[in-house]
């Protein structure tokens, strides 16, 4: 019976030495330590053996069936190995074919600008707004301070619309050529103080390079009392600080607009050149970004506020100007042509 | 308007250098976008005298000079014959560079050096005379830089100003801001005026029938006068600031328009009847030939400049040819009148005229400036045409202007600049620009405006005086306090912002359009019954379109979607999928009525898919956009908002396809539409088949969106997974057997899903087979196996019984 039990040992070591992969090694592991297995077999012929040679055969058969569990495990571990290793040396991925595609869309340029300046100026306390395009003339030019027959109407070359189905006055109706009347309608239908950015479409006569009969621009209005210049300088430099970075100065020229006074242009340095000139600034390290000023008395009054006891300011800028030396486009109706290859390029 | 720097140095004694000058000027609010140096392309070249000149040995077209340039003798081959030694010329030095750059070295012509070059006219962009040299004065230096010669040493400002300053589209006026700004005084002096002893009235007569349109009207008669060119300096003087020179009469007006800022004008006196002006609205069918040839017909709301007949020029915009200056005009009646700026643009505008002098008077002109300009120009008359001036000037006002006074509280300055700006500063600037302290009351003063600043009647402008004189850099920068008008972001915004990070991450690119379409697409793409496909539209339409193409506005997203597939398709791409957000525009009866818009203005997101599910690649497979990719990307949108997914339900709607689109419903709110583009559209507009799209109203997302959704406890307990498969009518609806199939197994049926929908062999015609896969799960405890076997066979046995399913297990 020892013999039987160490010739089990032997013919076990030659069949696992020969076992190729796991599954024979599996069906070896059965043949030997398996419930009716060989090991099994053997021991149970033990029942007809004497106490002494019982004690003794059981020494055996205890470091037999031990060391065949750890001829197999050892086997189980060594496929396990060589399976990995081949594995790990087959042919590589060509990890040069593109990635799975995954869906992504694109926002807009001029719509991710427009929000960025609105977050700008949200982080400053400002509020949206929104106004109508079709306008009265009345709120887009009139309450405005711009009289008919008033030379800055050259300045906005007005569309003019059709409306027969209104209760307005004929040629009255025309498509906002500012977001501006936007603070008109705050004024009237919100009590002071007011801090709000009216963003939106606005409209023009106009079509080239730089302009395009439809663009969009954001206003700003703060109305309060003891409203100063010196805060519209402040505002402004530190929308500039919190748009375009901290590195970025501001200059304050004076010049005009209807409903303001004093009115002022905001140039920024240069990002591109750091305000040293540049072929973006045209030389003179500095970009033209938006035209403010202190709001006007009588347009304070046109939005039914008290002028002697209030003062404000305004601002308006041009989105598009902004995407375009954001980002080096030179054709504004670019931004227009919705041409797959440059939406997805922002 | 041009501005030469020579020019203003005759008002004021001392300037600085061009560009710190057009810098100081900006500053102030005189807008300087340019400045020109018209003698820089000459740089090099020199007046020289020629001193001798052969033939050259070896060329008979060729002559060998010998010249003085100033800085030594120089020899030059030249092929030009038209001078003599003497004569003093051009000359372009070694390492010139020509206007049409050309670089003048050293050379051997035929075996001759020639140290230089002598040029003509043209070749110094001069001219276009190119016969010969260009012979100079006699009475120039040899070695003079020739733009100095010619008075080309100048500096052209190119200005904008802007509508409210009038007063500074002169050089007087310019000079004017610039002497308060270098602190000097402006060298003006008034003309003297040679006079006849023969009296203006006598020669003349002024009467003006229209005091509304006329302010002003002052005359000046000069006789005996001799047409002809104008002086050198007068011309360069004309050509620096942009203006051709016609002869010295026409000269004289535009040069005192450019230096006093009052627009004049000449009149043939000769050539008006009855010696005699008469300023009134035009008469029915009077007519005007104007200086440009055009015969016009005139407005009745037009103001003329009549003699004792007709017309003779329209009032500050136009002169007429009839009376107009010409060759043999020996007597001049000049005009210098002050014209209403609003009868005078409204007259522009009819006319689609805009000249000199209507831009000048339509932002008004200094009331005082009439009899100034007559007088200068009839003493430059005197001077440069050999006019006799007769004595006196007419000069009718009938309604002399008051002076603006203005009323400025002590300390009103610093109170809007928020700077310190200490009074005595404040008087000084507006002492110094003409404005007149009139009286100190208590607490505040009151201001005389001088009379060419027609821009300035409230305290506000003379804040603005002073802080653009001090500089806007002399405010500090403060912050205003947030005070309570601090609000909540509005909802829109945010559901705004979900939408398109919603609509990105499901692979759309976003388009902005011009809200203005094409008329034709309105009454294929507007949605409504699919009956009215192809009716006209009632839309908001502009009257001065830029292109018919551009003279509507939208009222559908489509309109604008439809065509940015038909761009993009054109440039190749396989695979579209396109979103905007933005307004429609309708019509609104009961709009225009206070504050309430005239049109009703909803923002809308649209959405367009076709093509190539993904884009072409070796992952991308071939599938095509379908109505169910449409329909997931509205999905996403909703799942993005916190919202519900919505109910869809068949809908024969236009533009879309009757068997392939819906309307969608989220509880009583509808979302807005998805379907596939009704071939006949797609057939109209030349797009392609199977365009899927979708509308949804921004208003109705804001109504559902839940944009801080409560917490819903996490069930711990486990799953169990069973499914359901039936075949039933292919009319049968998804949802009305999800429906069943969750009121039937109550709330221990935790989710339906739809798995696979197959039609096809072995199936018969006209069924299919729907499978839903079941998730059962009770909120309380571990469901026992039996238990959810009988809830699923009960859910089998009601869905077999309530819709003729047959159960396929």
């Amino acid at each position: 019976m020892r013999d039987r039990l160490e010739g089990l040992l032997t013919s076990a070591r030659e069949e696992v030495r020969r076992a190729a992969d796991a599954a024979q090694v599996e069906t070896l592991r059965v043949r030997y330590l398996g419930r009716k297995g060989e090991l099994a077999q053997v021991l149970g012929g033990m029942g007809k053996l004497s106490p002494e040679d019982r004690r003794s055969v059981g020494e055996v058969a205890n470091r037999v069936k031990a060391e065949l569990e750890a001829l197999l495990a050892g086997a189980v571990r060594a496929v396990e190995e060589a399976a990995l290793q081949a594995e790990l040396a087959g042919p590589p991925l060509d990890v040069t074919l593109p990635g799975r595609q995954q869906p992504s869309g694109h926002r807009h340029l001029v719509s991710r600008t427009l929000e960025d300046v609105i977050r700008s100026f949200q982080r400053l306390g400002f509020d949206v707004f929104t106004g109508p395009e079709v306008e009265l003339d009345a709120l887009n030019f009139e309450a405005l301070n711009i009289p008919a027959d008033h030379p800055a109407r050259d300045m906005q070359d007005t569309f003019y619309v059709d409306a027969p189905w209104s209760k307005a006055p004929a040629d009255q109706v025309l498509l906002r050529t500012h977001t501006s009347p936007g603070q008109i309608r705050a004024m009237r239908s919100r009590p002071p103080p007011l801090r709000i950015v009216v963003p939106g479409k606005a409209y023009r006569v106009d079509s080239d390079a730089t302009h395009t009969p439809m663009f969009h621009q954001i206003e700003g209005l703060l109305v309060d009392r003891g409203i100063t210049f010196a805060d519209l300088k402040g505002t402004l430099t530190a929308f500039v600080t919190s748009f375009f970075g901290a590195d970025r100065k501001t200059r304050f020229r004076p010049s005009y607009f209807q409903f303001t006074e004093p009115s002022a242009e905001m140039d920024v340095s240069c990002g591109t050149c750091a305000g040293k000139g540049c072929r973006v600034c045209k030389f003179t390290g500095w970009l033209e970004i938006l035209g403010c000023g202190m709001v006007h008395p009588n347009v304070l009054t046109a939005g039914g506020y008290d002028a002697s006891q209030l003062t404000g300011f305004a601002w308006g800028m041009g989105v598009e100007r902004i995407a375009m030396l954001r980002h080096g486009l030179d054709d504004i109706r670019s931004l227009f042509e919705n041409d797959i290859r440059f939406l997805e390029q922002f | 308007m041009k501005v030469s720097r020579n020019w203003l140095l005759d008002l004021l004694a001392t300037l600085p250098p061009a560009d710190a000058l057009a810098r100081q000027l900006t500053f102030a609010g005189l807008e300087v976008e340019a400045v020109e140096f018209p003698g820089a392309r000459l740089a090099g070249v020199v007046v020289a005298r020629i001193i001798a000149a052969d033939p050259h040995p070896d060329a008979s077209k060729l002559s060998v000079t010998q010249v003085d340039s100033g800085a030594g003798q120089l020899q030059i081959v030249c092929g030009a014959k038209n001078f003599q030694v003497g004569d003093l010329v051009p000359l372009a030095t070694v390492d010139a560079v020509l206007p049409d750059g050309t670089k003048i070295a050293r050379a051997t012509l035929r075996g001759v050096d020639s140290e230089g070059m002598l040029c003509s006219a043209r070749e110094l962009g001069l001219a276009d005379d190119a016969a010969g040299l260009l012979l100079l004065p006699a009475n120039l230096t040899p070695g003079t830089p020739l733009a100095e010669a010619l008075g080309l040493d100048d500096a052209v400002l190119e200005m904008n100003v802007t509508p409210n300053r009038g007063d500074a589209l002169s050089h007087l006026g310019v000079a004017r801001e610039v002497s308060v700004l270098t602190g000097q005084a402006l060298r003006q002096k008034a003309p003297e005026v040679p006079e006849t002893s023969e009296d203006v009235h006598a020669a003349a007569r002024v009467r003006v029938e229209d005091a509304v349109g006329c302010r002003r009207f002052a005359a000046r008669v000069v006789e005996g006068i001799t047409i002809g060119p104008s002086p050198e300096w007068l011309v360069r003087r004309l050509q620096a600031c942009g203006v051709r020179s016609i002869n010295n009469v026409v000269d004289i007006t535009n040069y005192v328009m450019l230096e006093l800022g009052q627009p004049l004008h000449a009149f043939d006196l000769d050539r008006l009847s009855g010696a005699q002006i008469v300023v009134r609205r035009a008469r029915a069918g009077e007519r005007l030939t104007t200086l440009d040839g055009k015969d016009r017909a005139l407005f009745a709301e037009d103001l003329v400049v009549c003699d004792a007949e007709r017309p003779k020029a329209l009032a500050g915009t136009f002169g007429g040819a009839e009376s107009e200056v010409s060759q043999g005009t020996r007597r001049v009646l000049l005009e210098g009148a002050n014209w209403d700026p609003v009868t005078v643009r409204r007259m522009a505008r009819r006319h689609q005229l805009h000249t000199e002098a209507s831009h000048r008077f339509e932002r008004g002109v200094d009331v005082a400036a009439g009899p100034a300009g007559v007088d200068r120009a009839a003493a430059l008359m005197a001077e440069l045409a050999g006019g006799a001036v007769r004595r006196g000037r007419i000069d009718v006002y009938p309604a002399p202007a008051a002076a603006t006074v203005v009323r400025l509280e002590t300390g009103q300055v610093s109170r809007l600049l928020g700077a310190a700006v200490a009074e005595s500063e404040v008087a000084r600037i507006l002492s110094a620009l003409g404005f007149v302290a009139e009286m100190q009351q208590s607490g505040a003063t009151l201001w005389r405006v001088p009379s060419w600043r027609v821009d300035v009647s409230l305290p506000e402008d003379l804040v603005e005086e002073v802080a653009r004189i001090r500089g806007y850099d002399t405010v500090p920068a403060t912050l205003p306090a947030l005070t309570e008008s601090l609000k909540p972001e509005p909802l829109a915004v945010e559901v705004e912002r979900r939408v398109r990070n919603a609509l990105a991450g499901a692979g759309f690119d976003e388009v902005v359009n011009y809200s203005f379409v094409d008329p034709v697409l309105l009454p294929q793409v507007t949605e409504r019954p699919l009956e009215e496909l192809g009716t006209p539209v009632e839309a908001v339409t502009l009257k001065n379109p830029l292109s018919p193409q551009q003279s509507v506005m939208r009222t559908s997203l489509f309109a604008s979607l439809l065509p940015n597939l038909a761009h993009n398709v054109r440039q190749g791409q396989e695979s579209v999928r396109l979103y905007e957000l933005g307004r429609v525009y309708l019509r609104d009866p009961e709009g225009g009525v206070g504050l309430r818009p005239v049109a009703r203005e909803p923002v809308r997101v649209g959405g367009l898919l076709w093509g190539r599910r993904l884009p072409r690649g070796w992952t991308g497979g071939e599938a095509v956009n379908d109505f169910y990719d449409a329909k997931g990307a509205v999905e996403a949108v909703l799942r993005a908002l916190g919202a519900p997914t919505p109910s869809a339900r068949l809908i024969r709607r236009a533009p879309y396809h009757p068997r392939a689109s819906a309307s969608l419903v989220s509880g009583e709110t509808v979302l807005g539409t998805v379907g596939e583009l009704h071939p006949a559209v797609a057939r109209a507009l030349e797009l392609p088949k199977g365009v899927q799209l979708f509308e949804l109203d921004l208003e109705a997302l804001v109504r559902v969106a839940d944009v801080v959704p409560r917490l819903r406890a996490l069930n711990r307990f486990p799953a169990v997974l069973r499914d359901l498969a039936v075949v039933v009518p292919e009319t049968e609806r998804a949802e009305d057997i999800r429906a069943v199939i969750q009121e039937v197994g109550g709330p221990l049926v935790e989710e339906v899903l739809v798995f696979d929908v197959y039609v096809g062999k072995p199936l018969p015609p006209g069924r299919k087979n729907l499978a839903f896969a079941l998730r059962y799960r009770a909120p309380d405890r571990t469901l026992k196996d039996d238990e959810v076997q009988a809830a699923h066979a009960h859910i089998v046995e009601e869905v077999n019984r309530r819709l003729g399913a047959e159960l396929r297990t």
